[in-house]
């Protein structure tokens, strides 16, 4: 089964019917719900440290009052999109693709197939449509967060003034920058779970337990590297 | 009555089927017939075959020759990568019902909720009409109680009895079990072989069973057929089987170490 076959069966699957709303509903929840702890911290600590780094570069030529909008610009359509996709990425891939191993070993898989339910529709398709839609709301979710670190550590560590920090977002920080960070949400998502439903899903009874681990390093490997790469072509593409 | 004369299809037939893993040849020209409404117990050594043959009746293995055609129609021909044929190949999934040598219960549902999954998917059956075939189906198997539990907390004769009820849930023309009966206990396996009894002779089901155990084959099988090293090496009506002298069956039956049958 080579990957260009899973994915035009998978995107078949995907929007040709349905998906079944209970599979649906669970992995959002995993998903989503499931990855805010782990976000919320590790993106207070990039919203500080964005704002520290940006202060400290900006600081040479006197230009910290450009901070809000750098922090702004950065975060939501740059850093804080691959850092969800990168930090959630790695943990809803893993559970994705150590659960459809997990199924594959066990011949879960195959028994759905006996019964004649296709699992591309059954498992790959809802799986595809929670985490493409989990992603860009975490995103969302990880551009608040950000900024609200950014202006604390601006506002009360780096003395900035707080008027203007507001002022600079609201002004030149607009709602397409905030489309662009969620389109990529999308992106990155569908990514993640096309790539960890692929690894899983190619698991086979005789690799065995082995089989599980080797699915889910890969999973998580891969959609690292492939979303930092989307991520550069899709930046490329939404600032021309 | 042949089955010409009543019109019917034989439920399987196996026209030299052959499989091969690299080379390692896993089955070697296997033709056989399951009738209609037969009981077909299929015995042999472990690692020769049995449950790649069963693979192949379903398509979940396509064989690399000849022709496996269940009422008719050849699976062996319908590639799964290709999607009409996937569909086709679903549409003739429905006609079985299979126990696999594992169980492969689904381990993030309850049992009650793995034996209602079929019913779930494929009928309108009311949700009270679903949970009283479950319950019926659960107490045939002898675990009347079990319904919320989950698989993980059932022993490997338990989660076989599970797979079984899931197996019969949508009550299919053809039945694949692969080794009910191992890991349950002598009554247990007993009490399974029953229940395949009644539902051959009440719902008029086919049932293939690969087995190890002798004594099953003699009670349930109308049919039997013995498979060594990817050779179909007897096949035949039971009483004929029972009365032959080869030498590998006579191994088998007298659970003996000198035979054609060797493993060490
Ligand atoms: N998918 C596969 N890939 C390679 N070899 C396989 C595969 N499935 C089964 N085999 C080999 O085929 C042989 C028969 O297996 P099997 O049908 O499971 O035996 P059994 O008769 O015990 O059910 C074994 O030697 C096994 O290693
Ligand atoms: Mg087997």
């Amino acid at each position: 089964m080579s990957f260009f076959w899973f994915v035009r069966h998978a995107l078949v699957a995907q929007f040709t019917r349905v998906p079944p709303l209970d599979q649906f509903v669970r992995h959002m929840v995993d998903a989503g719900v499931g990855s805010i702890g782990l976000l919320t911290l590790l993106i207070f600590f990039a919203g500080l440290s964005l704002a520290v780094q940006g202060y400290a570069a900006f600081v040479r030529f006197g230009g910290q009052e450009f901070l809000g909008l750098f922090c702004g610009i950065g975060g939501i359509r740059e850093l804080y999109p691959v850092m969800a996709a990168v930090i959630c990425g790695a943990r809803i891939g893993a559970n994705l693709a150590a659960s459809l191993a997990n199924m594959q070993i066990s011949e879960q898989v195959e028994a759905l197939e006996v019964m004649g339910i296709d699992p591309m529709n059954y498992l790959v398709a809802p799986r595809l449509w929670a985490v493409s839609l989990a992603m860009p709301l975490l995103c969302a979710y990880a551009d608040v967060v950000g900024l609200a670190a950014s202006y604390l550590a601006a506002v009360h560590q780096l003395g900035v003034n707080p008027g203007n920090f507001m002022a600079q977002l609201r002004g030149i920080v607009g709602w397409e920058d905030l489309a662009a960070g969620v389109f990529k949400g999308v992106a990155f998502g569908w990514l993640v779970a096309i790539v960890a439903c692929y690894h899983g899903y190619r698991s086979a009874k005789r690799d065995g337990a082995e089989g599980v681990g080797i699915a889910t390093n890969r999973a998580i490997v891969h959609s690292a590297v492939l979303c930092i790469v989307l991520n550069m072509i899709l930046s490329a593409i939404l600032y021309v | 009555m042949s089955e010409q004369a009543s019109g019917r299809p034989p439920a399987i037939v196996l026209d030299s089927v052959s499989k091969a893993f690299g080379s390692h040849v896993v089955l070697d020209e296997v033709s056989l017939t399951v009738r209609h409404e037969s009981i077909m117990v299929m015995l042999g050594p472990s690692g020769t075959g049995k449950s790649v043959l069963l693979r192949c009746l379903v398509g979940l293995l396509r064989p690399d020759k000849g022709r496996v055609l269940v009422f008719g129609e050849d699976v062996a021909r319908l590639d799964p990568e290709r999607p009409r044929d996937r569909e086709e190949l679903f549409r003739i999934r429905r006609r079985f019902g299979m126990l696999f040598q594992d169980g492969a219960l689904f381990d993030d549902m309850t049992v009650g909720e793995n034996v209602a999954f079929p019913m779930r998917m494929h009928t309108s059956k009311s949700e009270a009409e679903i949970r009283a075939s479950v319950d019926d189906k659960l107490r045939r198997v002898g675990l009347p109680k079990a319904a919320s539990k989950f698989p993980s907390e059932l022993s490997g004769g338990m989660r076989k009895r599970v797979a079984f009820a899931r197996a019969i849930a949508l009550e299919p023309d053809i039945v694949l079990c692969d080794e009910p009966s191992s890991g349950l206990d002598p009554v247990m396996s007993a009490t399974l072989d029953e229940l395949i009894l009644e539902l051959h002779r009440t719902l008029g089901m086919t049932f293939v069973v690969i087995s190890h155990d002798t004594a099953e084959a003699r009670k349930i099988a109308d049919t039997i057929g013995l498979l060594a090293k990817g050779k179909l090496v007897t096949y035949g009506p039971t009483e004929q089987v029972l009365r032959s002298n080869h030498p590998a069956l006579r191994q088998f039956f007298e659970r003996s170490t000198d035979g054609p049958i060797q493993v060490l």
